[in-house]
């Protein structure tokens, strides 16, 4: 960005601007032929989009209280119920499409939460490395150091945060320092670019230079780990109902997995097999196609990284 | 670390600088360990104040009708929780504190009588031998798979295997947990289901006791190793790579030396960054002992916090939680002090971090 702007410095602003939009415009078909050059990638947005509106449409597809079967329990996959049913003889499928909702709304909460907290803490550290840096880094070191999931059980004890906004909030508060110390890396390596010192230079405000020269730059970056957060989100919240010390209203993948191991015993007989590897396969494909995609997005910005062709 | 270095100093000062430095650095970190342990023990005061019910009241009630005068009541309380509830929040506190710093974190619930301590130091061996087992395992495998692919670097191979350890390392414990739960218990029923040791053997030194406790403990530890394998994979690759890209090795290359001695030049340089993750995954370890415990009911610490949930223990709860969280903030520390005299860079630069 910095580069084109200042070889073409001696064009009139109208043309300048032109070319600006010539050369965005072909930067992002390289990278959309690079995107599109792999089927992997490709599969990955799709699973991804699948399961966004999975989450998002699915739910109303079903009555609100699944029907129960007692003649039909753990039946095996049939025309009527694609995966089977599970210890009630409710469809696994329906459970899967209805559960998927708080799994993903959570994740999405945690992650707006983490983005939030994580980006402004790691530019401020970053930018102002003696005022904000030390002090900030403490507070994400102390939550980098503390083990999650240990506070989140001890959490769950005194409040039932089994709401998807609340689930989300108390996740994303934990789970914000990783993404702090990435912003703050690449910051600190920006701040002593070329770019953002002529910035400094004219006289811009901070507020202007983080926001308006530094975040644009780095935001592939934070696109990137927030995947991997995502992923951890998920993994997170599916846990807690897995292990059972979260109470719940409406069923979910964790859930379904607590019932089939400790309660309805699907993991001791070979007959819930369905029933028991749905969420798994669910939670698997997400997890593949979230870090197949924060590799491609690493591989865009990241030339170096990028296979000779 | 700030960017800022230190001035150029004369060889011969550097040594003692440097100790001087690392001295004060322990005494940082270590000044820091205790403020984070402190911040997590006055948390959880609180939350046991803030417990659904308050379990102490509740304990002090129960006591009084059982026959205990209201003085009996409240010093069985004290016992137990380590603070007396009818007492101002300031005493209160002061009290746990002081109770916490002669390690009295009270008395169980559930087992009427037995000190948390006890219950907690009989639990924490069995998650120790598991994770340090897991720990040795999975940083053996995955050094050797990810110098592997970082030397074939370029094949189809190393591309599946990057892949493969990217995956491994986003996949949930449990999941892998009930995965080889369900193969090798159910499916395939080669190791027994779940628990630490078989209740038929005698417990001491004998072949048949310490072999039960092995075949018990082969699935959780396969566990923790392929939980852990991919973080060690992806690190050593990428670490392997950007040293053997660096003007030394080339040079080294150049100058004839045996490959096994640039082979050395490079193991010592790509290992330094191995260490930091070591403390990252030994936090993780705890988070995944939880997961591992509870789907082969084994009795370590994990399963220990679920089980008191269950049974509304909390000073058991609080007990292995904080245990759980001093064990991370030392070996955090451990990390941190092992760092420089590994690393001579960290050694000189020590003086620029502040």
């Amino acid at each position: 960005m910095s580069t084109s702007s200042i070889s073409s410095i001696a064009l009139p602003p109208e043309q300048l601007h032109e070319a600006l939009q010539r050369s965005r415009r072909q930067r992002a078909t390289r990278r959309w032929r690079l995107f599109v050059s792999t089927p992997g990638r490709i599969a990955a947005s799709v699973i991804i989009v699948f399961f966004t509106l999975m989450a998002i449409i699915g739910p109303y597809l079903y009555p609100k209280n699944l029907p129960i079967n007692p003649h039909d329990i753990y039946g095996a996959p049939s025309l009527a119920h694609p995966l089977g049913t599970d210890f009630e003889g409710t469809d696994v499928l329906a459970l899967l499409v209805t559960g998927s909702r708080y799994v993903l709304f959570a994740a999405a909460v945690a992650a707006v939460i983490t983005l939030g907290i994580g980006t402004l803490a790691g530019l401020a550290a970053g930018y102002y490395p003696r005022l904000a840096g030390s002090a900030i880094m403490r507070v994400a070191d102390f939550v980098l150091a503390i083990p999650g999931f240990p506070v989140l059980i001890v959490l769950a004890t005194i409040w039932q945060f089994g709401s998807p906004v609340a689930m989300g909030f108390v996740m994303g508060v934990f789970g914000w320092g990783g993404i702090a110390r990435a912003v703050r890396a690449q910051t600190m390596s920006l701040r002593e670019r070329g770019f953002i010192e002529a910035a400094r230079g004219l006289g811009l405000p901070g507020r202007r230079i983080i926001f308006a020269e530094v975040l644009p730059n780095i935001a592939p970056y934070i696109g990137m780990n927030l995947m991997l957060a995502v992923t951890a989100f998920i993994y997170t919240e599916v846990g807690l109902f897995f292990i059972g010390v979260v109470s719940y209203t409406t069923s979910n993948w964790g859930v379904m997995l607590n019932q089939a191991v400790f309660q309805a015993g699907a993991a001791t007989s070979t007959r819930g097999l369905s029933y028991l590897l749905s969420p798994l396969i669910c939670i698997l494909l997400i997890t593949i196609s979230l870090v197949t995609l924060s590799g491609a997005v690493d591989e865009f910005f990241n030339p170096r990284l990028r296979r000779i062709r | 670390m700030a960017g800022r270095t230190g001035p150029v100093l004369p060889a011969t000062t550097q040594g003692t600088e440097w100790q001087v430095n690392l001295a004060r650095k322990l005494a940082a970190k270590l000044v820091t360990g205790l403020i984070m342990i402190w911040v997590v023990a006055t948390a959880t005061f609180f939350l046991v104040l803030e417990m659904p019910g308050n379990p102490a009241l509740t304990v002090e009630a129960n006591d009084m009708s059982h026959g205990m005068s209201p003085q009996q009541a409240a010093s069985a309380t004290a016992a137990m929780f380590g603070f007396v509830p009818k007492q101002p929040l300031a005493d209160q506190y002061r009290h746990y504190i002081w109770q916490l710093l002669h390690f009295n974190l009270g008395v169980s619930i559930a087992q009427e009588g037995t000190p948390v301590s006890h219950i907690v130091a009989s639990a924490a061996p069995w998650t120790v031998i598991l994770a340090v087992f897991g720990i040795i395992f999975s940083f053996l495998i995955g050094v050797c798979l990810g110098v592997l692919t970082a030397i074939r670097r370029t094949t189809r191979l190393a591309d599946g295997m990057t892949l493969l350890g990217a995956i491994i390392n986003g996949l949930p414990v449990y999941l892998i947990a009930i995965l080889l739960f369900y193969v090798f218990t159910t499916i395939w029923a080669i190791f027994p289901q779940g628990g630490n040791v078989s209740v038929l053997e005698n417990p001491g030194w004998n072949a048949g006791y310490i072999g039960s406790i092995i075949t018990h403990a082969i699935l959780p530890v396969a566990c923790y190793t392929l939980a852990g394998v991919g973080a060690w994979q992806l690190t050593t690759k990428s670490s392997v790579i950007s040293v053997l890209g660096d003007d030394f090795i080339l040079a080294a290359e150049l100058r004839g030396l045996r490959p096994l001695t640039v082979a050395r030049y490079v193991a010592r340089n790509a290992m330094l960054p191995l260490f930091t993750i070591l403390a990252i995954s030994l936090g993780l370890m705890f988070g995944g002992a939880v997961f591992i415990e509870d789907v082969f009911n084994y009795p370590g610490l994990g399963q220990l916090m679920i089980s008191s949930i269950t049974t509304k223990d909390f000073p058991v709860l609080d007990g292995a939680f904080l245990l759980i969280i001093v064990a991370v903030i030392a070996a955090n520390i451990l990390a941190d002090l092992a760092y420089p005299l590994i690393d001579p860079r960290i050694r000189s630069a020590a003086g620029a971090s502040s």
